[in-house]
C-alpha cells in the first residue's frame, strides 16, 4: 500500500508538471462533425483536453453538446475528423471499446440499471477488464472467485469514498434523485477512465447539492487524476470550476477560452440573450 | 475518511486502483463442483428409491417436469435475463431431440443390430444416449448462434417474429425428411437416394427411439442446468446480460459488449434446450415435427413470464405448476383449457411482474425479515428523513 501511494504521488507530480506545457494533450479531438440527413448537428468541433484538465462545454438547448458526447463515446460515428486518446486513435470504435480505452460518461437523463442493486451497478462497470470467461464462471474456478471478490471489494471501496456504502444492497431505482446522480458518476469512475464526460450532472439538484457537486467534481479530478469534460447549464457552476470553456451554437463552436474570456465574448452573449434590440 | 462538505475521501485513488490481486477466498479448485455432485446424488436416490416400474404414470410425470424445467430455465436466460424476446425455444428443442434421437436410433442399429435398449444402468447404451444428448445440445447451440445473430439488429416484436419463424422453418423442414429406415438390413444396403433427404420420418416423426431417459439422467441434467443458470446470473457475465435487458445504451457505455452478450445468451439457452430435447425424445420414444411448433414454444414463454423475468426459482415453480396443473385437471377434460387460461389472466392481473418478480425465493424471505427489523423500534433517523 505504501509503495502504491508513493507511486501515485510520483505519478501526480509528473502530471502536474506536464499540465503546464500545452503539448501534453490527453484527448485530442480534431474537427469532428456529423450530420443527420440535411441537418449538420455538429461541425468542425475541436478540443484539446490535457491530463487532469477540467473543461466545460456549454451552449443553448439543441446546440449539439450531447451529440459531441455521443461522438466521443462511439454512440455515433463521426462523418469527418479524428479523435485521439493519448497515443490511441479512437475514430470508428464501438462504444464498449471506447469505454475500455478510457472514456467514461454519465447521461443527461439518468440511465442506471434500475433493477440491479447499487453495488451491482458499480460492479458491472468495474468488471470491464475481467479476464475470466463463461466456462470458469460456470465451474467457479478459484481464479474466477478471486477476481469476483476483488471486484466486490473495489466496488465497495468506491461506494465508501462517496458515502453510499450503506445503500449498497438497495435497488438503484430506490435511491433518491441526488443519490442516483451520484451513483452515475461512481459507476463511470468504476470503469477506471482517463477521461470522464459529465452530461449535466447538476440538473435537478438544489443549491446546496450543486455546491457539493462542484466540490466533488474538482476532487474527483484531483484524486482519480481524470480529465473531466462537463456539459452544464448552470453558469455559476461552470464558470467557477472549469479551466477552459467551449461554447456551441447550432453545432458550431462560437467561442473558446477561459471563463472570463467566454463570459465577455459578444457572440456568446448574443447566443444566450439574443442578438440585440436592432434585430427585434 | 473525511466527512462533511467534501464527499470524496483522501485515499480515493489508492483504494480504486490496487495493483496486486490479494484476496482471500474459501475453498480450492474443486469447491465449485460440490453443488453439482449433491444434485447428481439426489438424482441417484430418486432413481433407485422410487418403485421399480419406471414407466409408471408418476415417474413419467416426474421426468416431464424435470425436462420442462430445463427448457423453461434455459429460455429464461434469453427472455428473462438478457431481455430478448424469443418464441422459438421449441425449435431448438426439436433440433436437439432429432439429432440425439437419430444418433441413438441408427447408432444402436449399427452397433447392436436393434433399436431396443442396450446395457443396464450406466451400461454402453446409456453412454451412447448421453453422448447423443450432448451432440443434440451442440447442434442446437449452433442453431442458437445463427438465430442469435439477427438479435444484434432487431429488437422486441421484430426479434420475436424471427425466432417464431425459426421454429416454423424447423417444423416444415422436418416434415420434408424421408421415411425412417426400420431394420438393420435395409440400413446396411442403404443408397444415397434414401439418405437425401435424411431419413427422419417425415411428417410422421421419428418413432421407436430406445427409451433411455430415466429420473437419474433427467435430474442430473436439471441440476447442471440450474447450477449453470444461477452461477451465470450471480456473476459478471450475468450482470452484463441483465444490463443489456435494462438499458442497452448505458450497458455499452459501461463497456459491455452487448452483441456478445446477446449471442452468448442464445447459444447457452439453445444448448440446454437441445439437451432437453434429447431427454424428451428418449422419454416418450418419439419426436415429431409438431414438437418444433410455436404452441410448444409458447408454453415455455408463459412459464418464464409467470415465474418472473430472470428469477430462476420463480420459473422453476411456474414450470412445475403449469406441468402438474393440466394433469390434475384431466378429470374436467372439456374445461381444462378454460381453467388454464383463466388462471393465467388472473395471474397477470394480480401479479403482472410474475410470481417472484426479479427475485429468487430465498431473497423474498430475506426481504421480509429485513422489513420486519426496520419496522421495529430501532429506526435510524436517516431512514425517516424527508
Amino acid at each position: 500500500m505504501k509503495s502504491l501511494t508513493g507511486g501515485l504521488a510520483a505519478k501526480s507530480g509528473l502530471i502536474a508538471g506536464g499540465a503546464a506545457s500545452s503539448s501534453d494533450v490527453l484527448l485530442d479531438v480534431r474537427e469532428i462533425g456529423i450530420s443527420f440527413g440535411g441537418l449538420k448537428a455538429v461541425q468542425k468541433f475541436s478540443l484539446r483536453l490535457p491530463r487532469a484538465g477540467l473543461y466545460g462545454l456549454i451552449g443553448p438547448n439543441g446546440a449539439g453538446k450531447t451529440t459531441v458526447f455521443n461522438l466521443l463515446t462511439g454512440v455515433y460515428q463521426p462523418d469527418s475528423g479524428e479523435i485521439q486518446l493519448g497515443s490511441q486513435r479512437l475514430g470508428q470504435g464501438k462504444p464498449h471499446e471506447i469505454t475500455a480505452a478510457g472514456i467514461a460518461r454519465t447521461f443527461q437523463n439518468i440511465r442506471l440499471f434500475p433493477s440491479l442493486s447499487v453495488l451491482d451497478n458499480v460492479r458491472l462497470a468495474g468488471q470491464l477488464h475481467n479476464r475470466h470467461g463463461l466456462l470458469s464462471t460456470v465451474i467457479r474456478t478459484r481464479g474466477y472467485r478471486c477476481e469476483e471478490e476483488l471486484l466486490r471489494q473495489r466496488s465497495l471501496e468506491l461506494l465508501q469514498i462517496f458515502e453510499l456504502q450503506d445503500r449498497a444492497d438497495e435497488l438503484a431505482s430506490n435511491l433518491s434523485y441526488g443519490h442516483q446522480r451520484k451513483l452515475e458518476i461512481i459507476r463511470a469512475l468504476a470503469t477506471n477512465p482517463k477521461v470522464l464526460l459529465l452530461d449535466e450532472p447538476a440538473a435537478g439538484l438544489n443549491p446546496q447539492e450543486k455546491l457539493a457537486l462542484a466540490e466533488s467534481i474538482r476532487q474527483i479530478r484531483d484524486r482519480f487524476q481524470v480529465a473531466v469534460l462537463l456539459i452544464e447549464h448552470d453558469m455559476p457552476l461552470v464558470m467557477k470550476i472549469c479551466e477552459r470553456i467551449t461554447v456551441l451554437e447550432y453545432g458550431i463552436t462560437i467561442s473558446e477560452g477561459t471563463p472570463a474570456e467566454v463570459q465577455n465574448d459578444p457572440r456568446v452573449i448574443a447566443a444566450y440573450l439574443g442578438a440585440g434590440l436592432e434585430d427585434a | 475518511m473525511a466527512r462533511g462538505t467534501s464527499s470524496v475521501g483522501s485515499d480515493a485513488a489508492a483504494a480504486v486502483k490496487p495493483e496486486a490481486a490479494e484476496v482471500a477466498v474459501k475453498g480450492n479448485g474443486w469447491t465449485g463442483l460440490i453443488p453439482i455432485a449433491i444434485g447428481i446424488l439426489i438424482a441417484l436416490v430418486l432413481h433407485f428409491a422410487l418403485p421399480a416400474p419406471q414407466r409408471s404414470y408418476n415417474t413419467q410425470i416426474l421426468q416431464i417436469i424435470g425436462i420442462v424445467i430445463v427448457l423453461a430455465v434455459s429460455l429464461n436466460i434469453v427472455n428473462g435475463m438478457t431481455g430478448q424476446f424469443s418464441i422459438g425455444h421449441a425449435g431448438f428443442m426439436a433440433v436437439g431431440g432429432y439429432t440425439a434421437a437419430s444418433i441413438t436410433y441408427y447408432g444402436s442399429m449399427l452397433l447392436w443390430g436393434s433399436t431396443t435398449k442396450h446395457g443396464g444402468f450406466l451400461g454402453s447404451g446409456d453412454w451412447l444416449f448421453l453422448g447423443s444428448c450432448l451432440a443434440g445440445g451442440l447442434v442446437a447451440a449452433i442453431a442458437g448462434y445463427v438465430v442469435g445473430l439477427p438479435s444484434l439488429r432487431l429488437r422486441g416484436d421484430y426479434l420475436a417474429i424471427v425466432t417464431l419463424g425459426f421454429g416454423e422453418i424447423i417444423r416444415v423442414v422436418l416434415q420434408q425428411t424421408g421415411p425412417l429406415i426400420e431394420d438393420v438390413k435395409a440400413l446396411q444396403s442403404v443408397g444415397l437416394k434414401q439418405l437425401v433427404p435424411p431419413p427422419l420420418g417425415g411428417s410422421l416423426g421419428l418413432s421407436g427411439i430406445p427409451k433411455y431417459t430415466n429420473l437419474f439422467w433427467v435430474y442430473s441434467i436439471l441440476t447442471i442446468t440450474l447450477v449453470v443458470a444461477y452461477r451465470l446470473k450471480s456473476s459478471s457475465a450475468g450482470r452484463s446480460m441483465i444490463s443489456v435487458r435494462e438499458d442497452e445504451l448505458a450497458a455499452q457505455a459501461m463497456g459491455v459488449n452487448i452483441a456478445r452478450q446477446k449471442v452468448t445468451a442464445f447459444v447457452v439457452a439453445a444448448f440446454f434446450a437441445g439437451v432437453a430435447g434429447g431427454l424428451f425424445a428418449h422419454s416418450t420414444g418419439t419426436v415429431s415435427p409438431k414438437d418444433a411448433g410455436f404452441q410448444q414454444s409458447f408454453d415455455y414463454v408463459i412459464m418464464t413470464v409467470l415465474g418472473g423475468r430472470g428469477s430462476i426459482s420463480g420459473v422453476t415453480l411456474a414450470a412445475i405448476f403449469l406441468t402438474v396443473l393440466p394433469e390434475l385437471l384431466r378429470d374436467f377434460e372439456q374445461y381444462r383449457l378454460i381453467v388454464y387460461a383463466l388462471l393465467l389472466i388472473i395471474m397477470m392481473l394480480v401479479r403482472p411482474q410474475g410470481l417472484l418478480g426479479i427475485h429468487e425465493v430465498w431473497e423474498m424471505f430475506n426481504r421480509r425479515r429485513r422489513k420486519a427489523e426496520v419496522s421495529g423500534s430501532d429506526v435510524s433517523p436517516a431512514e425517516v428523513g424527508p
